[in-house]
This record gives structure tokens, C-alpha cells and sequence, in this order.
């Protein structure tokens, strides 16, 4: 047997040798690297939203200067060409508008609640498979898509159709079939019958709803004939137009087009890509972002790495003897070193690579993501890399923490230790 | 046996049994004996003779298995663990051979100790305390710590805690057992003084034939059992 | 989403002082029978506190570290509630249109707003009433960034008929230069050619902002903005002509400028807002409801101010609560070191357990004493940790408030430590040093005295 190999073994041995107070150390390192993992989640998934991609990207077409973003109906058609006039211009792949209706099932303004409450899309249903985040990347054979196509399809036969969230339809109480009557918030004495034809697949979409473009259109249309005046949102009721584009060149041709084409000027457009957009979004949360990236995640880790160096020295201090022996046996210094930082390292390693496995599995599959939404963005999940991240945490923070330790455990001198001793 | 009032220490028929495992090993055997009071008793005997739960059992640390033990007319093994704890902070000084100091204290604080269970102002507890500094003589040392003292100056703080409470019976478990022999003598002095001056009841847990002969009897003990007396220095006389 | 009920439940009893007091009474009283139970002197935790100072200390660090980043977080929460609690004045009612959310979707018919001023309730200056009509808009700014990058920012414009009217009704005053002029806009003296520069009065929190990311391009100062500064919005130049006076209100990220300049420029011509002063909140909510049921010359949504702002606290609960989550891991964390400092601590003292035991000190004499001593070192901790976050007292910080109706305002906002943070940092380190201390104090107890001597 190799030096390495007793020297592990005794690593091993040492470890046990005081089961609590490992167990202690363990438990705390996993509270902490557990934190660390939820800061790395959501870091890592910003990063990740707000990496421009090279290709097959989706843009965002919204009023230039203004939010909310208000624009007439009539930019659709064009801004779905990507304001293309020629043979050559370059077109967007694909294209979804939206508009946004927020509307109760409760006539009575006062008996309003979120239980009643719904946020849909307004939007061509077909474009629900194509075009929305996630929903356009479902396989064609999965059991979620099919569904999700079999509701598409009602939806495109019945105007009055609406697609729901599966956690919002458990809050309003309905099922698949039913109808019900939706009172607008945002567009004033508007009201619209529904019948429900489906649902979205379970996660990101719960709480969200679609019905058809032409729907509302027509319900705008019927209030100028009732009232004998246009509806003040009628010339507003398009809230931003998403473009699919093949490339980066492409993005910035179609952006080029759109800035310039005249009959996008008044109110004027403009079109960014959907992770800058998202950037420019979570600039309002730049510095949370920053304290938990330069606060929270270090803090953590400062506190780790201070309860294993109190646990460690505790322990070599205990030990003093028996290192004093040691080297009398003929252990070298380096040896005792190692002994101490692998004990650390081995608990760090452990627990750590515990805690955000533990992490992983508990968000992801028990709770379908972080439950901390920052404005309209998806739940996280936690990456598969966290797992790497929180072991690396462990590793790391057990390394520094032992360090001075060790450093005492491998200067011990053996002559005090002895004349104290005796 | 009938119950003298001079009488500090009564143990009657007292057996005394672990069990080890499977089995059942007797300490004590049916063992009685009286300590009048203003006594200075010595008890001898090798290892295992059960001479050191001899002494748990009359400081009320332990309790027999059958018999009584009465000390100053209290028959302490019907005490409660609670009432027990109370009764020994009043009535036992204990003397230990590494001297259980609390090694942050000084020497004052740990002679205090006991006084802050008693329903005491720091005004009586301070001239307690000092009292039983100046009869160990280390008023001069009372802000040292343990650590700063020699191994004879920390039996005296030991001894002025056992003191400090006035308790009618000091309980000394090889007093002497960790000092040299100039030390050891100061301590047994010290003993005997205590003895002789302020009529305390001493019983007292050695090997050491030179301490025994300080005491006023010395009981020798083998497998549970007393073997035979013998009284005062003088009539020492070579009992291996 | 998160649970509003509990999350409420959460925030009303954080903000509540009076939660606060019956904690501090609670600890307070559990102290006080600790200390009367104690008999051994507290002396002597301290001086063995001292004599493994490296233990004490290493675990101590672990409480500032706890407390420290929970005071930061806590205070950063404070500042968000102080912003929705301050931006709203006492007596103020916010006029918007009916169905309005949020002032960003609301329209009011200017051919209305004279009417509406004048309702009895509202209070007057001579003729005049006490009545801001306003046209609130967010606009969509490029900030250029280092290499050649752009982001885009959303300034919250506010377009005033009449700033003094409006800084009296929002409780808003100049710190420095002066209101725009009656006119809005000044011809740039630089270049006679070009367009008339817009004028503004920023918040103090904007021109922290704004001198940010200056100092970003040009790479040396990042100075707020300060009267005469220039930047660039809608193809036009915008000229700074007063900075407000900071309040810690969501008005301090604002740029307000003339309602006739801004209005037409951003397609916003119709007021979005009235904001009327009355007496008190009592003739507030009297004005409110009129406007809401019985006024009938125009659909109107009225609320009373404050009641608006508070509505924006969503994201501030969301925040606390998470705060909430991550201080109580983080504490689980740190008592896991403390009770390995405190489990050492016992066996490190086996003997002087069984001797204090043999002077007849009970077992609830040294379970008090042990735990007194983690929470000794608790309180050392976390005080530091106190005096720490302190320093966080007054930083500035941008984020966003919003409410369940999707309204939501970027704010700058300033960190604000107060007495009920720190007493509550405390609190935290105490229920860690009892968590601590407890179990390895109660592993003294199972020590015999007998045992330990021998």
C-alpha cells in the first residue's frame, strides 16, 4: 500500500473519529453552500438570458420611446416583412404579435382578486407553437406538444377560444369546456365570452392565458359601431411584435429597415433582441444583482470557510499530542499538512457536492424551479453546472479554512508538547 | 447500632455493588464505622479496596446499595438528588489530589464558588472568603490563578473552598497524593490544624503512611471490608 | 409566485414595532431568567471566551458575517418600504382615469381637470387650488456604454403644468439651481442652431444615476449630475436647470419637466394625473370616495396617495422574503459552528463540570451557564456584525418597486439601518447562540461529576 493511499485511509479515519462534530461542520457547509447554489442559479441563468445568441434569434419589435409600449395594429403586417421593400431586403423566418389583456371573471370592480384575474396574450394562434419561448422548442412526439397542438387547433376554429394555464384554471375554479365572461381592466368597456379549448403544457405558462388576435379586434371594432367612437386604446392595441431572424447580420439588416422606414416613424419603432431586452430589463435590478453576486455569495462563503477553520483547529488542537507523535514516528511535516487539509477537504467536498446535488433535485423536481420570479421572467432552474459550482464551494472554502490549522498541526514541536505533557 | 449525639459520621451495614457486565461486583461489604465528631480519620488501603467509595458514599456523592449513612443526625441516602446537592454545599468540604481548580478563576473566585449557591450578600460572601484565605495562609495570593500557583499553594485553595462553606466535615481524597514531600507536609499541617482549632471532622483517603500517621485513627480497608484500627502516630506500627 | 397571505403575514409583523418589542420583551425575559437561574459567574464563561480566544473568535466572525449581510439586506428592504411609505404626502389624493392601474395607462380629459380642481374638500392658496395636473411617462433612453455598446435605460418623466404647485403638493423642494421656466425649453447657447434645449429638474437619485453612467463612457467622473449638466433624449438635448432635495420618495428618480413640452413630444397630450391636497387623510378618503362614486362629469379612479405607493410594495415583500429564507439558512449555517465551538467548549471542561457539581451547583446551574455563554457569544457577534451593516446606512441603491397590477417605477433608493434592524440582527444572533449552545449544554448535563473527576 502506497504512503498516499495510508495517508487516506487515515484521512478517512480521523474524519469519523469525532462523527459529531464532522456531522456539524458537514450540515453547516451544506446550509451555505445551499445558498451560494441559489445565488449561482440565478446569476447564471441572467447570464445565460442575456447572452446574445449568434444564431436563430428572436427579436423585439416595441415603440421606441415609450413604455408601455403602444403601437397601432396596422405595423403588423409590415413589421412582420421586417419593414422589407425589396427582393433583397432580408425578412424575418417567422412572427408572433402580441397584446396584452388583463381582464376578471367578476363584473363588480370591488369583488375583483387575483383569484379572478387573468393575463393573456392576445396574439395569432397558430404562432403559440412557433414562436412563444419553450412552447416553440417542444418535440413533436412528446405528449405536451400534441395536447398543446390539439388545443391550437380548437382555438383556431372557435374565435371565442381561449387557452389557460394549468394552475391559473385550478384558481379560477373552470375546466376544459367551460365558458365564462372576462370584464377588461385595461381596455375599457370591453367585455368577451370564452370557452376554454385547452391548456398550456405545466411550468412556464401556468399562470398565463391566449385567445385570438382577431377577437379583440373585432371586439374593438363593435365598440366604434355601438358608441360611434373609436375606443381610446383602438389605434394602441398592439403591445410589441416578435421577429424570428436566421442570423446576427440578419438582426441588424432588419433593425436597419425598420429604424428607417417611414411608415414606422410616428409613433417610431424599435427592435432589439430578446436577451439585450432582457438586459436592459434587469438593468432596474442591477444593483441587487450586484450585493448578491459581491455580498451574499462572499459573505457565505467567509462564514463556511470560518465555521470549518473553528472546527478544524478545534480538532488539530485536541490532536496536538498525537501530531507530536507522529513525528517522532517520522511523519514529516508535509505529511501532518496533508492529513489536516484532506480531513477539511474531504468533509468540504462531500457536503458540498451533498448540498447542491440536494439543491438540484429538491428545485427542480420538487419545487419546478426557483421560486423567485424577477418581473416576467421564467422560474430557474437550478444548472446542472451548480452541482460542480457547490463541490468546488465545499473544496474550496474547506481549503482556505484549514489552512492555518494545518499550518499549526505540521509546526507542532514535539519537545513542548511532551515537557507539557508529562 | 445506636446513634451517639458525638457522633458526625454513622455508616451502618453499608454494601456497595457495581455491576460490570454480567456481573455483580461487590465494593463494599456490610460495612459500619463511626467518626466522632472533631475526628481526623485516615483511611488506607491498596487499590480496589473500596476506600474511595467509602468516601463518596459519606460525602453523599454516592449512594449504597443497603445500609444507612448518617451524617450529623441526617440519614443522607434518603436525601433527594436535589436536597442532596444542597446538603453537601452546606455540610462537606471536599479535597481533591489534583485539586480541581477552575483554571480561569483566580484564586479568589474559585474559594467563592460554593458561596454563590448560598443565600449570601458580596459582602458576607468577600469576608467568607477571605477568612478562609487567611487561614490557609494565601491572603497574599488571592488574585492569582491557578496556573500561578505551585502545587502546595493549590491544595490550600483547595482547601479554603472546602472551608469557605464552614461545613462540620472535610471529605480529602489523597490530599497529599501530587506534592512533594515539604508540601505535603504544609497540607497534613494544615489538616491538623483545621482538626484542632476550628473542630472540624476530617476523613481522609491515602496511601501514604506518613499522611495517615498525621490523622488522629487510621481504618484500614481490603476488599470492602475494615481490617483493623489503629490510633494516632504513635501506635503506628508497620501494618503491611 | 410567492405566497401573498403569508408573505403579508411575514411583513406585517417584521414592520410591526410592536412584534419587534414583544420579541425584544421575550428574549429580554428568557435573559432574565437565565441570569436569575445563574449561579456560576459569568466571569468565568467570559475568561474561557478568552482563554480560547481563536475558537471564540472564529465563530464570533461567523455571527458578524450572518448579522453584517442581514442588516445590509434588511436595510435595503427598509429603503424600499421607506420609498413607498414617504413618496406618498398625508392628505393627497391621486386622481387617474377610471380603470387605470397604474399612472403610465392612465388618460384624464383636460377639459375636465378645471372641474375636478375645483371640488370642495380640495384645499385653496387664495384662488388657487392646491392641485398638480400632471402627464407621467416612462421614456426609453440610450445610454452609450464602454466599447461602443449601448443599453437602453427608461427615465420616469414627469411633465408639469406648474412645478412649485407640484413640488407643494409632493412635498419636493429645489436643492439646487431652479424650476424650469414657464416657457419649458431655452434656446443652447452653444449653438444657436439648434434646437431649443428642454428643461428639467432632476431627483437627486436620478442625477446619482445619470453621473454613473456618464462616469461609465467617459471614464473619470461619476458625479451626479448637477445644474447645467446635458444629456440627450428623443433626439433632443435636455438641460438640467434644479436638482431636487432628496426625500428617499420614488420622486427622487424623476425628471420633471413641462408638461406642454414633454406631453406632445412623447404623444402623451392628456394629463395622466391630478394630484389634490386636502386638509388631512380623513378628508383625503372623503375626497376619494366622492371622486370614485358620485362625481360623474368624468370617470375617475381617485386614491389616496399614500394608499397608491403602499400598493407598490409587491416587489418589497418579495425581497423580504427572501431575505427572510436566505438569513434563516444562513443562521442554520452559522449555529452548526457555533455548536461545534460549544460542544468543544464542554468537553474541553468535563472537569471543571464535575467539580462545579461537587460544590453542589445543580445541572440547571450549568445548563444556564453554557448557554449563556453561546449567547455571550452570540451577542459579541452579532453586535459587530451590527456596527458593520451600519456602514451600510445611506448607501444608494437602484431597484425596481412594483404592485400586483403591473404599475412598477425604477427607483434609486437609499439603505436605511434603523434601531429596529439592528435590534432585530440581534434577535437573530441570539436565536443562533441558543441554538448553539443549547444541545451541547444539555450534553454537559449527561456528564456525572464521579465520572468526569476520575
Amino acid at each position: 500500500m502506497g504512503l498516499t493511499l495510508r495517508l487516506a485511509w487515515l484521512v478517512l479515519d480521523n474524519t469519523f473519529r469525532n462523527p459529531l462534530r464532522t456531522l456539524l461542520t458537514a450540515l453547516g457547509t451544506v446550509a451555505l453552500v445551499l445558498v451560494v447554489t441559489l445565488v449561482y442559479t440565478v446569476l447564471d441563468n441572467l447570464d445565460r438570458i442575456t447572452t446574445e445568441k449568434s444564431a436563430n434569434l428572436k427579436l423585439i419589435a416595441t415603440e421606441k420611446w415609450q413604455i408601455p409600449s403602444q403601437l397601432p395594429y396596422r405595423y403588423v403586417a409590415g413589421l412582420a416583412q421586417g419593414a422589407a421593400k425589396s427582393e433583397t431586403d432580408t425578412r424575418p423566418t417567422d412572427y408572433m404579435s402580441w397584446a396584452f389583456f388583463l381582464g376578471s371573471l367578476e363584473a363588480d370592480q370591488s369583488s375583483r382578486d387575483f383569484n379572478s384575474f387573468i393575463f393573456a396574450f392576445v396574439m395569432e394562434p397558430e404562432k403559440v407553437l412557433t414562436m412563444m419561448d419553450e412552447l416553440d422548442e417542444l418535440s413533436p412526439d412528446s405528449s405536451d406538444y400534441k395536447n398543446l397542438a390539439a388545443a391550437v387547433e380548437k382555438l383556431k376554429q372557435n374565435k371565442q377560444g381561449i387557452i389557460l394555464g394549468q394552475s391559473r384554471m385550478k384558481k379560477l375554479n373552470k375546466k376544459v369546456g367551460d365558458r365564462f365572461k372576462l370584464y377588461s381592466r385595461n381596455y375599457k368597456d370591453i367585455s368577451l365570452e370564452f370557452e376554454i379549448v385547452g391548456t398550456f403544457p405545466q411550468g412556464r405558462y401556468d399562470e398565463s392565458t391566449t385567445f385570438r388576435r382577431d377577437y379583440l379586434n373585432s371586439a374593438l371594432d363593435q365598440y366604434q359601431r355601438d358608441k360611434g367612437k373609436a375606443h381610446p386604446l383602438a389605434d394602441k392595441s398592439l403591445n410589441l411584435v416578435w421577429l424570428r431572424v436566421p442570423t446576427r447580420d440578419a438582426f441588424n439588416e432588419v433593425a436597419n429597415q425598420i429604424a428607417e422606414a417611414p411608415e414606422f416613424s410616428a409613433p417610431a419603432v424599435k427592435v432589439e433582441t430578446a436577451s439585450s431586452g432582457i438586459g436592459n430589463f434587469l438593468e432596474g435590478y442591477r444593483d441587487l444583482l450586484w450585493g448578491a453576486r459581491f455580498l451574499l455569495a462572499p459573505a457565505c462563503m467567509a462564514t463556511l470557510a470560518l465555521v470549518i477553520a473553528n472546527s478544524i483547529s478545534i480538532s488539530v488542537r485536541e490532536r496536538q499530542q498525537e501530531f507530536a507523535v507522529m513525528k517522532v514516528l517520522g511523519f514529516q511535516p508535509y505529511q501532518i499538512l496533508l492529513l489536516v487539509l484532506g480531513e477539511a477537504l474531504f468533509v468540504g467536498v462531500v457536503a458540498g457536492f451533498f448540498s447542491a446535488t440536494a439543491t438540484y433535485a429538491f428545485i427542480n423536481f420538487g419545487l419546478g424551479g426557483l421560486p423567485f420570479k424577477i418581473g416576467f421572467l421564467p422560474t430557474f432552474d437550478v444548472p446542472v453546472s451548480a452541482i460542480l459550482v457547490g463541490t468546488f464551494m465545499g473544496a474550496g472554502t474547506a481549503l482556505l479554512g484549514s489552512l492555518i490549522p494545518a499550518w499549526s498541526a505540521c509546526s507542532v514541536k514535539v519537545s513542548e508538547i511532551f515537557s507539557r505533557v508529562t | 447500632m445506636v446513634a451517639s449525639p458525638t457522633d458526625c459520621v454513622i455508616v451502618d451495614h453499608v454494601a456497595k455493588s457495581f455491576r460490570r457486565g454480567s456481573e455483580e461486583v461487590h465494593v463494599l461489604d456490610e460495612l459500619s464505622l463511626r467518626v466522632p465528631e472533631g475526628e481526623f480519620l485516615a483511611l488506607m488501603g491498596p487499590s480496589g479496596s473500596g476506600k474511595t467509595t467509602l468516601l463518596n458514599l459519606i460525602a453523599g456523592l454516592d449512594r449504597p446499595t443497603s445500609g444507612e449513612v448518617t451524617v450529623r443526625g441526617e440519614p443522607i441516602s434518603r436525601l433527594s438528588e436535589g436536597k442532596l446537592a444542597l446538603w453537601r454545599t452546606r455540610n462537606i468540604g471536599f479535597v481533591f489530589q489534583f485539586y480541581h481548580l477552575l483554571p480561569v478563576l483566580s484564586a479568589y473566585r474559585n474559594v467563592e464558588l460554593p458561596l454563590l449557591l448560598l443565600p449570601m450578600t458580596a459582602a458576607q460572601r468577600r469576608q467568607q472568603v477571605e477568612m478562609a484565605l487567611n487561614i490557609v495562609n494565601l491572603s497574599d495570593r488571592m488574585h492569582h490563578r491557578p496556573g500561578q500557583l505551585s502545587g502546595g499553594q493549590q491544595q490550600r485553595v483547595g482547601i479554603a473552598r472546602a472551608l469557605v462553606t464552614d461545613p462540620a466535615l472535610i471529605v480529602a481524597d489523597e490530599p497529599t497524593g501530587d506534592l512533594d514531600s515539604k508540601a505535603a507536609e504544609e497540607i497534613l499541617a494544615l489538616l491538623v490544624a483545621l482538626k484542632s482549632s476550628l473542630n472540624k471532622t476530617i476523613v481522609m483517603v491515602t496511601h501514604d503512611p506518613k499522611a495517615a500517621a498525621r490523622a488522629d485513627r487510621t481504618l484500614h480497608l481490603e476488599k470492602g471490608k475494615l481490617v483493623d484500627e489503629v490510633y494516632g502516630a504513635h501506635t503506628f506500627s508497620g501494618v503491611h | 409566485m410567492i405566497n401573498t397571505g403569508l408573505t403579508f403575514a411575514i411583513v406585517d409583523s417584521w414592520r410591526l414595532p410592536a412584534w419587534l418589542a414583544f420579541t425584544v420583551w421575550g428574549m429580554g425575559s428568557f435573559l432574565a431568567i437565565l441570569l436569575v437561574i445563574n449561579r456560576v459567574p459569568v466571569m468565568y464563561n467570559v475568561l474561557n471566551m478568552v482563554v480560547r480566544w481563536r475558537n471564540t473568535l472564529l465563530s464570533a466572525m461567523a455571527f458578524t458575517m450572518v448579522i453584517g449581510l442581514l442588516t445590509v439586506m434588511q436595510a435595503f428592504v427598509n429603503g424600499m418600504y421607506r420609498l413607498t411609505e414617504t413618496s406618498g404626502q398625508p392628505g393627497n389624493v391621486l386622481i387617474l382615469a377610471e380603470g387605470a392601474l397604474d399612472e403610465a395607462f392612465s388618460s384624464l380629459a383636460m377639459a375636465d381637470s378645471n372641474d375636478i380642481a375645483n371640488q370642495p374638500g380640495i384645499l385653496k392658496d387664495g384662488e388657487q387650488p392646491l392641485v398638480s395636473c400632471e402627464t407621467y411617462l416612462l421614456a426609453a433612453q440610450s445610454v452609450p456604454q464602454p466599447e461602443g455598446k449601448t443599453k437602453r435605460r427608461f427615465l420616469q418623466i414627469r411633465g408639469l403644468v406648474d412645478p412649485v404647485m407640484a413640488g407643494r403638493v409632493h412635498g419636493m423642494t429645489l436643492d439646487s439651481g431652479e424650476w424650469f421656466s414657464e416657457a419649458g425649453i431655452r434656446p443652447d447657447p452653444d449653438d444657436v442652431n439648434a434646437a431649443p434645449l428642454v428643461e428639467v429638474v432632476m431627483g437627486a437619485g436620478m442625477a446619482t444615476e445619470m453621473g454613473r453612467d456618464r462616469g461609465a463612457i467617459d471614464g473619470r467622473s461619476r458625479k451626479e449630475f448637477v445644474v447645467g449638466d446635458r444629456f440627450e433624449l428623443n433626439n433632443r438635448v435636455w438641460y438640467v436647470t434644479g436638482i431636487l432635495k432628496r426625500t428617499g420618495s420614488s420622486f427622487d428618480s424623476e425628471i420633471w419637466s413641462k408638461q406642454s413640452v414633454v406631453g406632445p413630444m412623447f404623444g402623451k397630450e392628456r394629463y395622466t394625473t391630478m394630484v389634490a391636497r386636502t386638509a388631512d387623510n380623513a378628508s383625503a378618503q372623503k375626497l376619494k370616495e366622492f371622486f370614485n362614486t358620485e362625481y360623474t362629469k368624468a370617470q375617475l379612479s381617485a386614491e389616496v396617495e399614500s394608499e397608491y405607493y403602499k400598493k407598490l410594495s409587491q416587489t418589497n415583500e418579495q425581497f423580504l422574503y427572501a431575505i427572510i429564507i436566505v438569513a434563516c439558512i444562513m443562521a442554520i449555517g452559522g449555529s452548526f459552528g457555533v455548536m461545534n465551538t460549544m460542544y468543544a467548549a464542554v468537553s474541553q471542561r468535563i472537569k471543571d463540570i464535575g467539580v462545579l457539581q461537587l460544590m453542589g451547583f445543580k445541572r440547571r446551574h450549568i445548563l444556564v451557564s453554557f448557554v449563556l455563554e453561546s449567547l455571550l457569544l452570540a451577542l459579541f457577534g452579532g453586535l459587530l456584525g451590527c456596527l458593520i451593516g451600519l456602514f451600510a446606512d445611506g448607501w444608494t441603491a437602484n431597484s425596481v418597486v412594483s404592485g400586483s397590477g403591473g404599475g412598477g417605477k425604477s427607483v434609486v433608493l437609499e439603505l436605511t439601518v434603523d434601531g429596529a434592524t439592528l435590534i432585530s440582527g440581534l434577535m437573530l444572533a441570539m436565536v443562533m447562540g441558543f441554538i448553539g449552545g443549547f444541545l451541547p449544554a444539555i450534553s454537559a448535563l449527561r456528564l456525572r461529576a464521579l465520572d468526569a473527576l476520575r
